[in-house]
């Protein structure tokens, strides 16, 4: 059963979790270097390991399963495409956490540990991938990186006719396809794999209802009797902000009566005492009141993230994360909330800065250094 | 003396009812063609440039082009931290884009390709867009016409636009990252595709000294959409000018065949209506063909000179047919009279024309040339705009005001109506009755118009019926296309002088009393001569 469960979650997960190992039997499945810094994730392939086939090795390392590792090999730059996905959800869900009690480590354990569970980060991760996953794909189509992005469904002479009586649909519509298809398996339909379906379903939806279509004129003497409009991808910053703030109101569902919910597995694994009590709290919760939202299969369709069960509070180092004990605050911003009540120490220190900066476009920034004295706040452990 | 009216006057309801149906029928069908055959009018591709690294800039080799993927691709560079971290300088790095995209080729059949730049800037607080920042652009464009031979230059450029982008968040560190909301900025017209391949190499060369790109702060990555005509739309609209040219040409010779068979010289309105066709033929014939052979860039400008044309017939027609509809017993008859009326439109669409031949007739030159870019050049844009707009409006108040004048004429008229003498009074009720009915189609034409120039705007483009896709785009283009060539077909066959006489018979005795209102009954297009013999008997065979 509990092999099952972290089967289904790396499924519909793939995206980040190829970037750390995960502790257990799912490391298996990766073989990647756990803890490894982003910045040294080999995101830029070089010309010369363009040589035929070498993104089938690429596809290997990312130890995808068989027919994900088919999608990834009958284009060059799906292997390509993925790496970025990674890195840009990772990133990007650090940004959006950067000043929570979970700040979205994802360092291997912690993160192989939310994701066996159904909390609300767990939600966001799944929903933050995916959408990541389609949007790199459709950045990677206007790129070029793809060969195969619109007009694919016929063979090619087709797609050629296609393409010149009418267009191919946009890159946007083929990345929603891809990833579909990508993440999606058919298999036991029980809530735990229902819910991070769902929550894969929001991030892919998230990425279509940013999209702002953006219109040209160009008729007669550049008026507007001739338009033409097309769809245009919103920020991914904008995106990662929205999914926050679904995290943020992200709704509840489970049955406590079903044993299949993965609840009974994953608490007879080393839980904390706390968690077994804020679990038996929750199930006399639902059992207090109706379950109105989604029993076994379910899954209200809302645009709402889902969660099954109530986070960890994140404060103390636990299994899901390093605890908030010497975590940088902000005071008056986040101090309170991020050291759990146990206060802050407070340290002066003497920081250079860049500051007057003579700076280009790209590449090159002067800048003086000044000296500034400055307050740095660290939560207590 | 007997007098004949134009066609429409003499045409039974049943027979006028017939025409309306198959006029119709051809209405519906053009707005089909396009909704059901067509695909929609234009595509957008949107393109990311390739970030690539010129390592040998400086040296002679001239020509070096830039390809972002496929067998000889370029130096790339993922982001500028990439960048840094190397020491690669600005001036170093090319934006590169290949279009169209892998596997895919242009056309002859595309018509024109038009791409649209998109700064992404992100906000850093020690790097933020200057107020009026313009940025410098370095560009080139080439063709090649297969996968594997050199790139040949077509155009090269050093272009300014002006960066015009706000930041709706805070400008807080917190923000830092997000990117700036900036205007789409016009960067390139080409108005025919000849070749298969294309290439720009788009660079933004910085100059301390001379405070080139200095200011514009972070940008992360260059966006194009290019746009272009879809293949199987081209297709159809030729289809359809091909097969509209000779129906308008033949009712045009048919038209003036009649007219020249009477007596008596073309009346100015008679003209008008053949001058209105002939300018619907100089849209018809489809000279476009040729694009598909022949490298023509100009044929965008042609196109535009030849609706403009037509616009401006059609509103100096529609002025004239009022006026010679007055009655009110002045002699006009002459294009002269209505200076006041034309003179806002010839000056209006010579405005237009002069802005246009700034744009696309210097984009012949320079396919990056865009007036809005230069400060003067939009104040001069702007200027030419607004004066074809008050030329417009000047129009319409006269229009409006002749065709009040006309009604007030015709409510005088019908008063008098019974008192007349039988020959006058059709005279008048024909005069009347033809008004009305163009006035009621044109109106109709024009609500037409608009009605499905909104509808094609609000909607996405394109309806389900079922297993039914219904290019709305499409069919707005080809209906209202077909629309006005009938609407012109029909004058030309409606207004066409009449062989069939009314007042027969009883016209002689009318002859003395008429003779005071002569001078004005010629003013109209029922001029008191009569066909001419031949008309004169086959109109009578006709009739028994």
């Amino acid at each position: 059963m509990l092999d099952g469960h972290l089967l289904l979650g790396w499924l519909s997960f793939t995206v980040i979790v190829y970037l750390f190992s995960l502790p257990g039997p799912t490391t298996a499945y990766f073989g990647l270097t756990g803890n490894e810094p982003l910045s040294i994730l080999p995101l830029s392939s070089q010309p010369e390991e363009r040589v035929a086939k070498a993104h089938y090795k690429l596809c290997d390392r990312l130890k995808l399963e068989k027919k994900q590792r088919r999608m990834c090999r009958r284009d060059p730059g799906v292997a390509e495409t993925l790496m970025e996905a990674i890195s840009l959800s990772a990133l990007e869900c650090q940004y959006q956490f950067r000043y929570e009690r979970w700040n979205c480590t994802l360092e291997g354990r912690y993160r192989a540990n939310i994701l066996k569970r159904g909390f609300k980060e767990t939600a966001f991760l799944f929903a933050i991938s995916s959408a990541g996953l389609t949007h790199a794909m459709a950045k990677a189509c206007s790129a070029g990186r793809m060969e195969r992005c619109t007009c694919d469904e016929a063979p090619d002479l087709e797609n050629r006719k296609a393409w010149q009586w009418g267009g191919c649909g946009d890159n946007l519509k083929y990345s929603n396809k891809f990833v579909k298809d990508f993440l999606t398996k058919k298999s036991n339909k029980d809530l735990r794999a229902s819910v991070d379906f769902h929550n894969t379903l929001v991030g892919m939806k998230v990425i279509r209802t940013g999209v702002e279509t953006t219109c040209k004129c160009h008729g007669v003497s550049g008026s507007c009797t001739v338009q033409t409009c097309w769809r245009q991808l919103s920020p991914f910053h904008d995106i990662g902000k929205k999914l926050k703030q679904f995290y943020e109101v992200s709704r509840k569902v489970g049955s406590s009566t079903n044993e299949a919910t993965g609840e009974g597995d994953i608490s007879q694994s080393r839980t904390q005492q706390q968690q077994q009590q804020q679990q038996q709290q929750q199930q006399q919760q639902q059992q207090q009141q109706p379950p109105e939202l989604g029993s076994r299969d379910t899954i209200p369709k809302t645009m709402d993230l889902l969660h099954i069960e109530d986070s960890p509070s994140f404060c103390r180092a636990s299994k899901y994360s390093a605890g908030t004990s010497a975590r940088k605050c902000y005071k008056d911003k986040n101090c309170d909330a991020i050291c759990c009540g146990r206060g802050h120490n407070t340290q002066s220190r003497v920081v250079t800065r860049p500051c007057q900066c003579q700076v280009r476009w790209c590449c090159y920034v002067e800048c003086k250094q000044c000296t500034q004295r400055e307050e740095v706040y660290t939560c207590k452990g | 003396m007997k007098m004949a009216g134009a066609i429409i006057e003499n045409m039974s309801t049943k027979k006028l009812l017939i025409v309306g149906v198959i006029l119709l029928l051809f209405q519906v069908f053009s707005f089909m063609v396009g909704g059901l055959i067509a695909p929609s009018p234009t595509t957008a591709v949107p393109y990311i440039a390739t970030k690539c690294v010129d390592v040998v800039h400086h040296n002679q080799r001239k020509n070096k082009w830039f390809t972002p993927w496929g067998p000889n691709q370029c130096n790339k560079i993922r982001d500028f931290e990439e960048a840094t971290a190397k020491r690669i300088e600005a001036n170093n790095i090319v934006f590169a884009v290949h279009i169209p995209g892998p596997n895919k080729e242009m056309s002859a059949w595309f018509q024109f390709m038009l791409v649209i730049l998109q700064f992404d800037i992100a906000f850093k607080m020690y790097n933020q867009i200057d107020d009026g920042a313009v940025v410098t652009i370095d560009v080139g464009l080439a063709y090649r016409d297969d996968s594997v031979s050199e790139w040949t230059e077509m155009a090269h450029s050093i272009e300014q636009r002006k960066l015009s982008c706000n930041f709706t968040t805070e400008k807080t560190i917190e923000n830092e990252g997000r990117y700036y909301e900036c205007d789409l900025l016009p960067f390139m017209e080409v108005g025919n595709v000849a070749h298969k391949y294309y290439l720009l190499n788009i660079r933004l060369p910085v100059n301390e000294r001379k405070q080139v790109n200095i200011g514009i702060g972070e940008i992360k990555d260059i966006r194009l959409v290019g746009i272009h005509q879809n293949g199987g739309f081209t297709k159809v609209w030729f289809a359809m000018k091909t097969f509209l040219t000779p129906s308008i040409l033949i009712i045009m010779i048919w038209y003036w065949r009649r007219i020249t068979l009477m007596t008596r010289p073309p009346v100015l309105l008679e003209k008008m209506i053949f001058a209105l066709g002939l300018s619907m033929t100089f849209i018809n014939i489809p000279v476009e063909w040729f694009s598909v052979g022949f490298n023509w860039t100009w044929m965008l400008l042609f196109g535009d000179i030849r609706q403009g044309i037509f616009y401006a017939m059609l509103l100096s027609f529609w002025i004239i047919f009022c006026g010679e509809h007055l009655m009110d017993q002045t002699e006009r008859n002459r294009f002269s009279v209505y200076w006041k009326q034309i003179g806002p439109i010839v000056f209006g669409s010579f405005c237009l024309f002069i802005f246009d031949m700034c744009e696309r007739g210097v984009q012949l030159k320079n396919p990056f040339f865009s007036i809005w870019a230069s400060e003067v050049g939009t104040e001069l844009a702007m200027a030419f705009i607004i004066v074809a707009g008050i030329c417009a409006c000047l129009y319409f108040l006269f229009l409006c005001f002749m065709v009040y004048q006309v009604f007030r004429n015709i409510s005088g008229k019908r008063s008098s109506l019974p008192a007349m003498t039988r020959a006058r009074r059709l005279h008048y009720e024909g005069l009347i009755f033809r008004f009305k009915f163009l006035m009621l189609v044109t109106l109709a034409c024009a609500a037409m118009t608009v009605i499905f120039f909104i509808i094609s705007q609000v909607n996405e483009g394109h309806w389900h019926w079922g297993d039914y896709t219904v290019q709305v785009n499409s069919a707005f283009f080809t209906g209202i296309y077909g629309m006005w060539n009938l609407y012109v077909f029909a004058l030309l066959f409606l207004y066409a002088p009449s062989h069939k006489q009314y007042g027969d018979g009883q016209s002689n005795g009318d002859q003395g009393a008429n003779s005071g209102e002569d001078i004005q009954l010629t003013t109209t297009i029922t001029h008191v001569d009569g066909p001419t013999e031949i008309y004169k008997m086959t109109g009578k065979e006709s009739q028994e």
